[in-house]
């Protein structure tokens, strides 16, 4: 009798650990809800992550093997291109919006800044193939892939099969995309009652709440829509945003709501990153707002804010700083691979 | 004992020959009306087309939801059916289907294209894997058809056309479902009039349709209804 407790015991223990391992590869956090991606059909483990980092940081990726992934989305930024208002692809040519920050995808059901892309493995199929950005095809990728003396090992590890697809490419990116969870901003530790905002960034908090919340809803700090902001049209670009999706005539001029996480670093802003500086959308805010057809009803009157609340506001942005994110090794240049390649 | 194994053996024997109903194959055979049977696109189609000649080079689409019905109710829908059917490759010009049992039916049911449930659930293998080059990579979602050529009616570049049709959202879906009357037969020819296709489009105005759109619908629909069951 004993025995068989013991056994139990064991089995038990074993059983939880095994669902500790299969867990800590994606935990959802407490503050966090249930995140949209399906993972049954993509279920991740860690030769998969490895492999789509790799793939994330390889520029084999376009034509002339110069722009990988990272060159628009680089970690120290959380994943966007900063300094760069529209994005700057291969021969240097300039794309036509702002690459975004790559945070907490897993929770998002539209990609790109207009929602084109509609599930976040068919995404990277948008930049391999964009002549302004890595002017690849997938078709090549994979035979490129092929050829190399690490890639069908990766694959093989992950997959039980060295013959590269389409189909394994992708959801290896996603992978390692779905892993780029930022929930450890002080603003998180303050919501699960391990620390306390100043009471400046207490104010920020309530402005923050009473003005912006509505769009950029906590805890992801989007709540997911598409909204006009109120920002006038640029004539040189005239992009109409969600429009050029649905055709939809009230979609004009709507943009995915962008989430604020690690706003600080994640410069320039806005989907043609016309704004350097937060004081520079905080002014927009209070003072910029454009009147059209499609402006959203929350901006419909102006925001007011005095210069002692703008920067109120501004410190409690920046408590959605997650250090831990921007400098995370697991999400870094992976070059334990790539070293192997060049042995 | 004894029992048992005389059971066993009439077990196996059951399984044995279980196997051996598994083999009612169903194949549907793709071929244009326009000659050929099996062309090879590395040549391309001419079509004599009131006094244009038209050339075809690509013709590629997805046939999905193949169902066999009699009196109305499904007797039969093959599993994972999504089939990438491409007139530069031969072998994809048959589908065959594997039934359990013999096939009592009295019409057959497919999908020309991808369905919308198919179209927002990420990355796929076999015939739906992007590298079959019918994907739309800049605004998700499947190409249910793909139809390319020349004429000298298109003033275009190389007097090209391209059709990709394609949509899962509404109000451009450009999905479309095939009804035949066609009875217990094991091999099922299907026959696309590319002719009256291409008679139907203005080539002169519309030579280009990359997204979805109206345009796009409504040729899908004139394709639907381009099909026919060739009888020998
Ligand atoms: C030349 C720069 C460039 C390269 C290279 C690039 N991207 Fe992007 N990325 C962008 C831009 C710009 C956008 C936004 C485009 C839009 O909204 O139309 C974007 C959007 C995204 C998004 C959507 C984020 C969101 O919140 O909607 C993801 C995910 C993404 N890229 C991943 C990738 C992956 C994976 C790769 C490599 C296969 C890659 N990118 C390569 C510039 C780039
Ligand atoms: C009606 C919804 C709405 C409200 C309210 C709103 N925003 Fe926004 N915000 C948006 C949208 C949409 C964008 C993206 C616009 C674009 O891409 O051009 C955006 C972009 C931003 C950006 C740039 C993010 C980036 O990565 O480029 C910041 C910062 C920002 N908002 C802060 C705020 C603050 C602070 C408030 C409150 C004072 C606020 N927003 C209120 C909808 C809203």
């Amino acid at each position: 009798m004993k025995k068989k407790i013991v056994t139990l015991a064991i089995f038990c223990v074993v059983l939880s650990a095994y669902r500790f391992v299969k867990e800590a590869l994606f935990v959802v956090p407490v503050n966090f809800p249930e995140p949209v991606y399906d993972f049954s059909k993509n279920p991740l483990s860690p030769p998969k992550i490895l492999l789509g980092r790799a793939l994330f940081y390889d520029p084999i990726l376009s034509r002339n093997n110069t722009i990988s992934c990272a060159s628009c989305h680089a970690q120290f930024s959380a994943f966007t291109h900063s300094d760069h208002a529209l994005s700057h692809g291969i021969d240097d040519k300039i794309g036509i919006r702002n690459s975004p920050s790559l945070i907490n995808l897993a929770w998002q059901r539209l990609f790109m800044r207009d929602g084109a892309i509609n599930h976040l493995d068919m995404q990277a199929l948008a930049p391999i193939h964009n002549i302004a950005e890595m002017d690849e095809n997938i078709i090549h990728v994979v035979s490129k892939l092929q050829a190399t003396k690490i890639y069908p090992k990766l694959y093989y590890n992950s997959f039980g099969d060295s013959i590269i697809t389409g189909e394994h490419t992708l959801k290896a990116i996603s992978q390692f995309m779905l892993t780029l969870v930022s929930s450890n901003s002080k603003y998180d530790s303050v919501m699960r009652d391990q620390s306390v905002f100043t009471d400046q960034e207490k104010n920020g908090y309530l402005l923050f709440q009473q003005n912006c919340a509505s769009c950029h809803t906590e805890p992801l700090f989007t709540n997911n829509n598409f909204s006009n902001n109120g920002l006038a049209i640029d004539t040189s670009l005239r992009d109409l945003g969600r429009f050029g999706v649905t055709k939809i005539a009230s979609d004009s001029l709507k943009f995915k709501v962008p989430t604020l996480r690690n706003i600080e670093f994640s410069y320039p802003y806005m989907h043609d990153g016309r704004f350097k500086r937060l004081s520079q959308v905080l002014n927009h805010y209070t003072l910029g707002i454009k009147k059209s057809n499609t402006l959203a009803k929350e901006l419909q009157n102006p925001i007011k804010l005095t210069s002692n609340e703008k920067v109120d506001l501004m410190a409690f942005l920046f408590t959605l700083t997650d250090k831990s994110f921007l400098y995370n090794t697991s999400f870094a240049y992976p070059k334990e691979v790539f070293a192997e390649s060049t042995k | 004992m004894i029992q048992k194994v005389k059971y066993s053996i009439l077990f196996c024997l059951l399984i044995l020959s279980n196997k051996d109903w598994a083999q009612n194959l169903y194949t549907m055979q793709f071929v244009v009306k326009e000659g050929a049977t099996r062309f090879n696109f590395s040549d391309t189609l001419t079509l004599a087309n009131d006094s244009n000649d038209v050339q075809i080079t690509t013709l590629k689409f997805y046939v999905s939801k193949i169902q066999f019905l009699k009196r109305h109710k499904i007797v039969f829908e093959e599993k994972n059916s999504f089939h990438l059917v491409d007139f530069s490759n031969a072998a994809s010009l048959q589908i065959a289907i594997a039934s359990d049992s013999k096939l009592s039916y009295d019409e057959l049911r497919f999908n020309i294209g991808i369905d919308s449930a198919t179209n927002v659930s990420g990355a796929m293998g076999n015939d739906l894997d992007p590298t079959k080059g019918m994907y739309w990579t800049w605004q998700s979602g499947y190409i249910n058809f793909k139809l390319e050529g020349q004429s000298v009616l298109c003033n275009t570049r190389n007097n090209e056309f391209q059709f990709h049709l394609g949509g899962y959202m509404s109000p451009y879906v450009g999905l479309q479902t095939l009804i035949f009357p066609v009875k217990n037969k094991t091999k099922v020819s299907l026959q696309l009039d590319i002719s009256k296709i291409i008679t139907s489009i203005d080539l002169a105005k519309s030579n280009h349709i990359m997204s979805p759109s109206t345009e796009g619908v409504l040729l899908s629909k004139i394709i639907a209804n381009s099909f026919t069951v060739y009888h020998k």
